[in-house]
């Protein structure tokens, strides 16, 4: 059993993980600032912030002997033995002094920084810096510059950390960033007419600790601090990254990556990361269309009335004895799939449930990290995670999937169920969509048409909504709560990040007034707990909770993880939560 | 804040005496104070009432009336959109659109592309003049701030710039203010006790 003392009182070491002074002081509840140090990435022990004082216990005599000079915490194994001091004098005014060195050319434009409030250099000076600046010569100015379409540079403010530059060395293995000139002058750069345009290229905009690379899509247009943070699912593939959505004023404003070592590790694609826009478009569907309630054509309703009408038409075909259909897309979630289908088997046993068109782009493409190759720095620490941009834009295939199977035993695809309606087989169909690019065009809207009855529950205005009898608006996937199966078959919990837009209601609650179970809204963890008990592959899931890194549905063990601790930057964990904060203000006292 | 938090301090009012306890001493100097003004102006000619709208009153120099957007020497607006303003204000009246300044700015980064004031919601507490790290908004001493409509209260970035063109003479900005020789610049008065000077402020388009 391996033992560490940090400040004096000794703690046992989790087995198995190979961890340095910061994890480990983490583990304990004792921070260690750094600002270079980042779990993926080799270590390089250049911002000098997480030196410490590091000694050893001998095992015999139990005698400790601490190194003379300070040593950083990042390139320092927690090993049985290991000694650390993270909070003494020596300590703490070598803090100050590192502080006060990487703020003598800083610009201190706070007010205008889109990094203020989630800045590593705000956060470290108020917790271990100091208030005097004693440089009096002049700041070298560095002018912004543009490192690619996306992203801008602000130089002066950069700390030269080299986050950025090892990211796309060692992650995306790219390398458009490095350094140039030396000391002083130093810069981040890219090479003459290579911008960073990598697939993951955003990511460095998470990575950065101040407010040096910015997404140029947020600049400018947000304070940090007025956006609320919703743990979301990426939708716009199958790999389903955890992404923070930040909303303010009913608008989402970016999405940031949020970690989760068994799928994105701390990274999205940057398809992913501009994917928030479509939840903001105006031209979403705003309201529940009906047709013949007034003429021949769609003539917009109350919610009710849509419903009512939907329900009846689909209750008249099945009581008349015609075949019922629904088509349910990979854009659902579970629970949505879930109540459509019982909703469906339940007006008729026969009902034909089919999985609605799979969009695909392109290729899977996998980025593997080596644990030594393309890295310069210490590289001992590491565990490297591959991260795999699908080709399968959605988000739920195996969820509904998995649906799909329990109802009726096998997974009808879109293809088969588009001919067998355009066939006239069915009298009734009920299509439900909510794909992020609209999903059914002219020629599937002439072969779905040939059923008598058609509803169809989308959020955007497609030529197959034209044609339907009842149109319900629904949700899009910031507007609903629910968990999605990605591509490893595991469920994943995402909440909602936006209220439901005016004239629309989430699928979840639409379903819920159809199936009669009345109007009041439905959270989608009842119906989760239900799925649980009902359909056998989800069993794993307890009281309708999903577990914070997901689970692997269908009876599959979860793999083993190494290293895979709850790991945000310091800098973006909210307020109060700091490990330091101890006084009576929530702050450190000084 | 948790009712045990160290930090809180603890009062217990002041015991009061069985004559305090009458509650009459206090009647008795209200009543005293009433009777000053009664006979005041009735024997000696003081009064209290001012003759508004005849005369024009004259608000003190720290008032706090209807905002304004400086601008600085080149006719540029000073805000830098920040928005601690918005972030401050205890209202939530103050609503501001921030985007990338124009190339030829170059001494600024920020600019606020609209700026949007609710007077009606203003509290009119000042904070976000305290709060702005540029002296960018101030209010200004202007109390007769009347409209027909609620959206006529709404001021967008231009008015709030036409209120500072407004005042801007009798009522420099705060940073020029603490630098010039006191007394050179009056107050709000001129302005109030000759309101032909400018545009009324129900005439705003
Ligand atoms: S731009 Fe940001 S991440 Fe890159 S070196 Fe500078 S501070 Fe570090
Ligand atoms: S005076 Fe107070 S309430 Fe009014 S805008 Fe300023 S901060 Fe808000
Ligand atoms: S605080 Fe000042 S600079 Fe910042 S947005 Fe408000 S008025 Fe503009």
């Amino acid at each position: 059993m391996a033992t560490i003392i940090i400040n004096g009182t000794e703690h046992t070491l989790p087995e198995g993980e190979k961890l340095n002074a910061i994890q480990a002081a983490k583990l304990f509840g004792h921070e260690i600032p750094y600002y270079c140090w980042h779990p993926a990435l080799s270590v390089v022990a250049n911002c000098r912030m997480c030196e410490i004082e590091v000694g050893s216990k001998d095992p015999k005599t139990g005698e400790i002997k601490m190194v003379p000079k300070l040593v950083p915490g990042c390139q320092t194994p927690a090993k049985d033995g290991t000694v650390l001091v993270t909070d003494s004098e020596k300590v703490s005014v070598h803090q100050k002094m590192i502080m006060e060195y990487l703020l003598i050319n800083h610009p201190l434009d706070c007010p205008v920084c889109d990094q203020a409030g989630q800045c590593g250099l705000q956060d470290y000076s108020y917790e271990y810096g100091q208030a005097a600046h004693r440089f009096v010569e002049e700041r070298i100015v560095n002018p912004r510059k543009d490192v690619s379409d996306a992203i801008q540079l602000n130089q002066d403010r950069c700390i030269m950390c080299t986050r950025c530059v090892r990211f796309t060395r060692e992650i995306t293995g790219s390398g458009e960033l490095n350094v140039i000139n030396r000391g002083n002058h130093a810069e981040i750069d890219i090479f003459p007419g290579q911008p960073l345009d990598n697939p993951l290229a955003g990511n460095v905009v998470d990575l950065c600790p101040v407010g040096a690379l910015l997404d140029k899509d947020f600049l400018h247009k947000q304070r940090f601090w007025f956006l609320s943070k919703h743990d979301s699912i990426c939708t716009r593939c199958s790999t389903g990254c955890n992404i923070a959505a930040e909303e303010n004023r009913g608008q989402l404003w970016r999405f940031r990556a949020r970690y989760n070592p068994k799928v994105n590790d701390y990274w999205i694609c940057d398809e992913g990361r501009s994917s928030y826009k479509s939840a903001n478009e105006p031209n979403l569907l705003s309201a529940m269309f009906a047709r013949g309630v007034a003429g021949g054509g769609l003539t917009q309703v109350g919610v009710e009335q849509a419903t009512t009408l939907a329900r009846e038409g689909l209750q008249r075909m099945a009581r008349e004895g015609g075949a019922i259909a629904g088509i349910l897309s990979p854009f659902l979630t579970v629970e949505e799939a879930y109540v459509m289908s019982a909703y469906l088997k339940g007006i008729s046993s026969s009902a034909v449930l089919a999985l609605g068109p799979i969009p695909s782009m392109g290729s899977d493409q996998t980025f593997t990290p080596d644990k030594i190759a393309g890295r310069n720095g210490d590289t001992s620490f590491l565990v490297p995670r591959p991260f795999t941009i699908h080709a399968e834009k959605c988000p739920n295939r195996m969820g509904v999937e998995a649906i799909l199977s329990h109802f009726q035993g096998e997974v009808i695809d879109y293809a088969a169920i588009s001919a067998r309606v355009a066939s006239g087989e069915f009298r009734a169909l009920f299509v439900a969509s909510d794909a992020i690019d609209p999903a059914y065009m002219e020629d599937d809207a002439a072969k779905l048409r040939r059923s008598d009855f058609l509803v169809v529950m989308d959020t955007t205005v497609t030529p197959l909504a034209r044609l339907a009898d009842v149109v319900l608006a629904g949700a899009t996937f910031a507007e609903k709560a629910g968990s999605y199966v990605n591509f490893q078959g595991r469920l994943q919990y995402s909440e909602a990040a936006l209220p439901p837009r005016d004239g629309s209601l989430p699928d979840l609650d639409l379903l819920a007034i159809l199936s009669g179970k009345g109007t009041a809204p439905i959270h989608s963890r009842t119906i989760l707990a239900e799925v649980a008990t009902v359909v056998p592959a989800f069993s794993i899931v307890t009281e309708g909770k999903v577990p914070e890194f997901g689970v692997i549905i269908g009876g599959t063990p979860e793999p083993a993880t190494v290293g895979a601790f709850p790991y945000t930057d310091p800098w973006l964990t909210p307020r109060g939560d700091h490990p330091t904060e101890s006084g009576p203000n929530g702050r450190k006292q000084p | 804040m948790q009712p045990d938090d160290p930090s809180l301090k603890r009062m217990t009012p002041p015991k009061l005496n069985i004559l305090e306890k009458t509650y009459l001493p206090q009647i008795l100097g209200g009543l005293a104070v009433t009777g000053r003004h009664i006979f005041g102006a009735a024997i000696g000619g003081k009064t209290f009432t001012e003759q508004y709208p005849e005369e024009q009153h004259i608000p003190s120099a720290n008032y706090r009336g209807v905002h304004r957007l400086n601008k600085d020497e080149n006719g540029r607006i000073k805000c830098v959109a920040c928005m601690l303003c918005a972030t401050a204000c205890p209202a939530h009246c103050i609503d501001i659109v921030g985007a990338t300044a124009p190339d030829t700015w170059d001494d600024r980064e920020k600019y606020p592309e609209n700026f949007v004031i609710d007077e009606l919601r203003c509290i009119y507490c000042g904070m976000c003049e305290e709060a702005c790290p540029v002296d960018a908004i101030e209010l200004t001493g202007l109390y007769d701030l009347t409209g027909l409509s609620r959206e006529e209260m709404i001021f967008d970035k231009t008015k709030l710039l036409s209120v500072f063109d407004l005042t801007k003479s009798v009522e420099p900005m705060k940073t020029a203010r603490t630098s010039a020789t006191p007394g050179e610049s009056s107050s709000t008065h001129e302005l109030v006790t000759k309101p032909t000077d400018g545009p009324s402020m129900r005439a705003h388009s």
